[in-house]
């Protein structure tokens, strides 16, 4: 069953008065525990894409139905509510809150959906297991690594459970072993745990591994190819 | 909804920076102490003024006859005074009292004459209500057992050009209507905080005022000091209700730039106090703006990934709470300190003395604040600085966070 529904999504920015197609009809689904890479040049529209699909950024045409909810119907109120429900956000630059620790990172998220402190602590722990950082709970940002620092974005990210996982260049910022790292780890997130993970890459390393490789060539879905195991690079 | 993680970290973020946050939370400890301790000050002036007039001059409660204020006549003197006297002996807020012969006289010396207030008192009943005893810098307080002493103020003294036990001679009514005189000797100089008090006013003996006044028991005024002198108007009205024939002033009645002094206090206070409050203000802008500013990435990421508006408003704004709950109270500690000891000891300006008794001010000023001024003046600057922290938060909420994620 399609967790994501993208229909017909048309972006136009004005850009200095003069309008920009960043996507151009785009319409395609996302099945529950896929593992997509959206990829393309520089402007092709991923980012855009993604925005939409998060519902951070409105569409100017077309629809993103979420588990058949119409996103864009929504009250900004439910909106920003939507998200911090179904939707797990990794951001290229990791973007974690510097003056918490990475289990407090971790833990916000939950208690910002009123979860009980003992249950943020649990799942915490268990998220920084998941993503081999449980020698890290009590480390802030500024003394981890950069992969260390994705990882602790990913356990973030799954957090509240989510629908799926948008990651924005998640591997950009990194090295090679890191990148391998993050990828090892995501995708044994998304065999193990079927989590549904959408990402754009420019990273050719990152597509070698995707389940299916979504190619964006300015705004619109040049490519959609969903691999077997046969034609996967572990 | 729970703001709880919000306040959490609001309270981490006011420590993000140390430094930065150090110099906010100075500069409110700063300013909540140069407000309260001048705001102590002026006020201490302003009570200092008010006691000083009170103390020497107007007492707390006077008692005329009824027709004594519109015309002073020697005549207008209070029937039965000794009933009186006793019977306001029976209320409780009667702290002291003294029963003066007052008249308005001439006092001349070999070279010079000037118009003055001339009151005869009971030194021992007098010294309850009226501290001027307590400046006399020469002589003394009609101690002197030989007849007609008088104790008169410093500024008097030069203007007639007189010193102690010199001679002068006092010129009135008597109760007829008829010119009198008598020749006094100075016994005593004062000089009190008023120095117009001092050129005005001269104290004989009762007995001896009386003796030329032409009558026995003559009293013009009696004067009263109740337990609070701010009720004063109250303890009038209590008065009058079962004192008739006599007039019955309050200190407000008697001198009303007084009243208007003592009415105005919390007023100029306050209005100092926003003063500071608002120059603050602007510091605070500018330090949670750039805090703002500079954290739009993380902004813009919290909002992304479901931190609301009210959320992001409420974190803005709890962190300048912070900051402003961490200043104002050290603030308000250091200034109880500052304005305890110094209102022990006092700050001397000797040095402006002839100015300052011009305007009936001591030239050692005790700065004084009651504790109630505290609170408000705390509640004061908080409201102030989460005024300030609006604006930064309103900005914080306007980011957009796929700009605000983008921006490095």
């Amino acid at each position: 069953m399609a967790i994501i529904q993208v229909q017909n999504i048309t972006k136009i920015y004005n850009h200095e008065q003069v309008p920009v197609h960043a996507l151009n009809g785009v319409s395609m689904e996302i099945e529950e525990g896929e593992f997509t890479a959206i990829v393309g040049p520089s402007g092709s529209g991923k980012t855009t894409l993604l925005n939409v699909i998060g519902g951070l950024d409105n569409p100017t045409e077309g629809k993103v139905l979420i588990q058949n909810t119409e996103m864009f119907s929504l009250s900004e109120r439910k909106l920003i509510d939507f998200r911090l429900h179904h939707i797990g956000f990794v951001f290229q630059a990791y973007n974690l809150i510097p003056v918490l620790t990475a289990k407090e990172n971790i833990s916000f998220i939950l208690q910002m959906q009123g979860r009980p402190q003992k249950e943020c602590n649990e799942r915490s722990m268990e998220l920084l297991k998941m993503v081999g950082l449980e020698d890290k709970i009590d480390k802030r940002p500024s003394e981890l690594s950069g992969g260390q620092q994705q990882r602790v974005a990913v356990a973030r990210a799954l957090a509240s459970k989510p629908d799926f996982v948008l990651a924005d260049e998640p591997t950009a910022n990194l090295d090679s072993v890191s990148t391998a790292n993050l990828l090892d780890m995501m995708l044994r997130l998304n065999e193990e745990e079927q989590i549904t993970f959408v990402f754009s890459t420019h990273d050719q390393r990152v597509v070698e591994r995707a389940r299916r490789v979504v190619t964006l060539v300015d705004g619109k879905i040049a490519t959609d190819e969903v691999r077997t195991e046969n034609n996967i690079e572990h | 909804m729970n703001l709880w993680p919000v306040i959490k970290l609001s309270w981490k973020n006011v420590w993000r920076n140390p430094m930065r946050s150090g110099v906010v939370i100075v500069a409110v400890v700063l300013g909540t102490l140069a407000g309260i301790f001048s705001t102590g000050l002026m006020n201490g002036l302003s009570m200092q003024y008010i006691r000083n007039q009170l103390e020497t001059s107007v007492a707390h409660i006077q008692l005329h006859h009824e027709k004594f204020n519109e015309e002073s006549l020697p005549r207008y003197y209070i029937a039965a005074p000794d009933s009186l006297s006793a019977e306001l002996e029976l209320y409780e807020f009667v702290e002291s009292k003294s029963s003066r012969s007052v008249v308005q006289g001439l006092a001349s010396s070999a070279t010079n004459t000037f118009g003055v207030t001339i009151k005869g008192i009971d030194v021992k009943e007098d010294s309850t209500v009226s501290t001027i005893h307590t400046y006399i810098t020469e002589g003394n307080y009609l101690e002197d057992p030989s007849r007609n002493p008088v104790l008169i103020g410093s500024k008097l003294a030069q203007r007639l050009k007189v010193d102690l036990r010199s001679r002068m001679v006092l010129n009135f009514q008597d109760v007829e209507g008829h010119i009198t005189a008598g020749a006094f000797r100075v016994a005593g100089i004062f000089d009190s905080p008023n120095s117009a008090f001092d050129e005005a006013n001269v104290f004989v003996r009762r007995n001896d005022l009386n003796r030329l006044l032409g009558g026995e028991n003559l009293v013009h005024e009696i004067v009263l000091l109740v337990d609070n002198f701010k009720n004063g108007d109250i303890y009038r009205d209590s008065l009058a209700q079962n004192f008739a024939g006599v007039e019955i002033q309050s200190w407000g009645d008697v001198s009303p730039s007084l009243r208007y002094t003592d009415s105005n206090v919390d007023f100029m206070l306050y209005i100092f106090m926003t003063i500071i409050a608002i120059a603050l203000t602007f510091g605070i802008i500018n330090t949670m703006l750039m805090a703002v500013l500079e954290r739009t990435q993380e902004l813009g990421m919290l909002m992304a990934i479901g931190v609301n508006k009210v959320r992001t408003f409420s974190m803005v704004m709890f962190e300048t709470l912070f900051l402003t709950l961490v200043g104002v109270p050290v603030g308000m500690a250091l200034s109880w300190l500052a304005l305890t000891w110094v209102g022990k000891v006092g700050i001397d300006l000797s040095a402006f003395a002839d100015g300052l008794e011009e305007y009936g001010l001591s030239p050692m000023i005790y700065p004084e604040l009651p504790e109630g001024y505290y609170l408000n003046i705390g509640l004061l600057m908080l409201f102030f600085t989460l005024m300030a922290a609006i604006y930064p938060s309103v900005k914080a909420l306007k980011l957009n966070p796929v700009q605000a994620i983008r921006k490095v």
